[in-house]
């Protein structure tokens, strides 16, 4: 057993040798002997202090002193510790975007863990694996949605509380690939407060296709194949069925209605760009009253002319990837498998040199961007490394302190002790009144 | 039980011991105090002329042949004088309670009172008031008549809270009564009591007892409880001790004054005083009141 408050014990010696001082001398009445010529005493003394070698009432004195150590043991608050291993491991494993084999990172994570050590898997958000729930891991895959390493940080913090009740040392290991886009301005802030080491298991990332093979189905004098021409990506107008699969592109864009192919191409991590020469084929409701607008935006590609809007976007759940000036949605997004399809309702002319202007290659950039934005995954540097491993020993489990408020079980228990004595307290005192 | 031979040594230290009357007497009875009456005693005291109506045989012959005139010869005559003993055995006489020396005291001063009361051939009477009652023995001049005594008082046990101001109007009938007390209880009844019998000729002695850890209590401090009045509980430590003694004082100087006045005898007597020395005290006048 040890306390969380063990200044209150000090506390109650004293106010116990106090109370037992008090009892020795008190003032008080002195005890009563039957004495003819009373009345020749004065009324006004009631009191007189009394020494005596011996507590004046035992009993009351029992009761006294045990409600001051019931009452100081509780705000001591005594906490009952169990048998402990010496390190209990906290295994964040990262299964966002980034990791290049989700079984690897499993494995990994797999393999340092042991009965009684905590799992967190963990993308853009995390979450805590119970025992059970950890066979169901071999079928799971890496997600689209980027990683987090502050997430992963904080719920393994959670979980280390819970563990240090069981173990001396609380080791955190990091199994992620480590990728740039997984840090965030917090991160260094919340590593701050886990003071121990961190240990970091590097796992491959996936092979970052921003910059994948560009593919354009469409004819040569497409003002969006001119376009992506000039981006500098390699791209071809060939039909998608000659395509093979060891090459196949990071994005494609069509003209026409998406086929099998696209699909799968989709389905496997690419992105599959409608761009139709006329919005109307995608089949988006047509506008009650059809208008031109100024301007497209798409992250931060502004691409300023004349576009005939025509169509609205449909309802449902879609991302926005563009607008048009006024906020509206030009295209949008639906995730497919690995990858996501993308609808585009912006009419090019294909008389103009629109095409041939960079903030137009810009666009069609963005629109060919991979599913879920930008990609970083790139390693992060040696500084990150250092601030994310950190130094020192690992983390003790009494530097992981209970939360203010928490109570430990034992506490109402000797506060109701503490109180039933304090209720019997005056029936004491009647007692020796009436003795 | 005790019997009157148990007091030998008392009986022994007070045997001689003379206790005569205050003031002449008048009582019919040939006794041992001079009385009132002026009679036939062979004592001569003084001679009278002769009135009419004079026994002709209480003539002095001799001084009618010698002078020719007519003269009684008188004599002084001596008479008894009932003594009566009130014993006051309430609660408050019952001190300390370990030892009762305040009663011990008491009975054997009255023991040794009706001894020398009997000494002189006077009758001797008691009155106990208890808690139950009254005890009566009696004034008379038989023989045993101490022993009756002590072996009524030794049957008492004080207690309780009874008046003594009855018990001594009913020995008022005595010649003299002498009130063995505390004054603790009714005081100021006792107090008329005695002077209405001053008053009608007859003759009081106070007899004060005194335990001595009431003239000189225990420096340590108690709750002091009158054991005739429960309510009655006060704080006796070293800071009202001075206020007690001089209260004490101050009230028992003021009860001689008040019995003195009334035409009494106050003495006071401590309970470990010697009952020889006290019976004394009481019994002489020129030495009554002396405070132990």
């Amino acid at each position: 057993m040890t306390f969380l408050a063990p200044g209150f014990l000090l506390a109650a010696l004293a106010a116990g040798a106090v109370m037992v001082a008090l009892h020795l001398i008190a003032r008080d009445r002195p005890p009563r002997a039957p004495l003819p010529t009373a009345r020749f005493v004065p009324a006004r003394a009631e009191q007189a202090v009394t020494r005596a070698l011996r507590p004046a009432d035992p009993l009351l004195l029992v009761v006294r002193v045990l409600v001051i150590a019931l009452a100081c043991l509780a705000f001591a608050r005594p906490v009952v510790e169990p048998s402990k291993r010496p390190v209990a491991r906290v295994v964040a494993v990262d299964l966002s975007r980034g990791v290049g084999d989700a079984a690897e990172a499993r494995d990994s994570a797999l393999a340092l863990l042991e009965p009684g050590d905590a799992l967190i898997v963990f993308d853009s958000s995390a979450r805590a694996v119970s025992g059970a729930a950890r066979d169901s891991l071999a079928g799971v895959a890496t997600s689209p949605a980027r990683g987090s390493i502050s997430a992963a940080l904080i719920v393994a913090k959670q979980a280390a509380v819970q563990l240090g009740e069981r173990a001396d040392s609380v080791e955190l290991v990091l199994v992620s690939p480590l990728a740039t886009e997984e840090l965030d301005a917090a991160t260094a802030a919340i590593r701050a407060t886990w003071h121990g080491r961190l240990r970091l298991v590097t796992v491959a990332a996936r092979p970052d296709s921003a910059v994948g093979r560009l593919e354009v189905q469409a004819g040569a004098d497409d003002p969006i194949v001119v376009a992506a021409t000039l981006l500098g990506r390699s791209f071809a107008g060939a039909d998608p069925g000659r395509v093979p699969a060891a090459a196949a592109p990071a994005a494609r864009i069509v003209r026409r209605r998406p086929v099998a192919a696209d699909s799968l191409l989709a389905n496997a991590g690419a992105v599959v760009v409608w761009w139709p020469e006329d919005p109307a084929a995608l089949g988006w409701p047509a506008r009650t009253n059809p208008d031109t607008v100024g301007a497209v935006i798409a992250g931060d590609a502004v691409v300023v002319a004349s576009f005939a809007r025509m169509v609205a976007p449909p309802a449902g759940q879609s991302t926005v990837i563009a607008r048009w000036v006024d906020g509206s949605p030009a295209a949008i997004e639906r995730s497919l498998g690995a990858g996501c399809v993308r609808e585009v309702a912006i009419e090019v002319d294909p008389v103009g040199d629109l095409s041939l202007r960079a903030e137009m290659r810009r666009l069609v950039a963005r629109l060919a961007e991979p599913c879920g934005g930008t990609r970083l995954l790139e390693p992060i540097g040696d500084a990150e490394r250092a601030m994310l491993a950190g130094g020192g020993p690992l983390l003790s489990s009494r530097a992981i302190a209970v939360p203010a408020g928490e109570v430990p079980p034992a506490v109402p228990w000797l506060l109701g002790a503490a109180l039933l004595l304090a209720l019997a307290e005056p029936l004491a005192r009647m007692r020796r009144g009436r003795s | 039980m005790r019997r009157v031979e148990d007091y030998g040594v008392l009986l022994d230290a007070v045997r001689g011991v003379r206790w005569p009357a205050r003031r002449k007497v008048t009582g019919a009875l040939p006794g041992a105090h001079q009385s009132r009456m002026r009679g036939i005693a062979p004592e001569f005291a003084e001679y009278r002329p002769y009135r009419q109506g004079d026994d002709p045989r209480r003539l002095d012959w001799r001084v009618l042949a010698r002078t020719d005139r007519a003269y009684l010869r008188l004599s002084t005559d001596r008479s008894i004088l009932a003594t009566m003993l009130v014993v006051d055995a309430s609660a408050s006489m019952a001190y300390p309670p370990e030892t009762l020396d305040k009663w011990q005291c008491a009975r054997r001063l009255a023991i040794a009172l009706a001894a020398v009361a009997y000494g002189e051939r006077d009758p001797v009477g008691a009155i106990v008031n208890t808690e139950r009652g009254m005890l009566r023995l009696g004034a008379r001049t038989r023989r045993g008549v101490v022993g009756e005594l002590a072996r009524m008082l030794d049957h008492v046990h004080p207690g309780g809270a009874p008046a003594l101001g009855n018990a001594a109007r009913a020995a008022m009938t005595s010649g003299r009564v002498v009130v063995i007390t505390d004054f603790l209880g009714d005081a100021e009844a006792l107090l008329a009591v005695a002077r209405e019998h001053t008053a009608a000729g007859g003759e009081v002695h106070a007899v004060h007892i005194l335990a001595r850890e009431e003239l000189d209590p225990p420096a340590r401090a108690v709750t002091a409880v009158d054991p005739e009045d429960d309510e009655v509980a006060r704080t006796l430590a070293p800071a009202t001790r001075e206020e007690y003694l001089s209260s004490f004082a101050a009230w028992r100087e003021g009860l001689a004054r008040d019995w003195r006045a009334a035409g009494a005898t106050h003495t006071a007597v401590a309970a470990d005083e010697p009952v020889a020395r006290a019976v004394r005290r009481i019994v002489a006048p020129a030495f009554a009141g002396a405070a132990p």
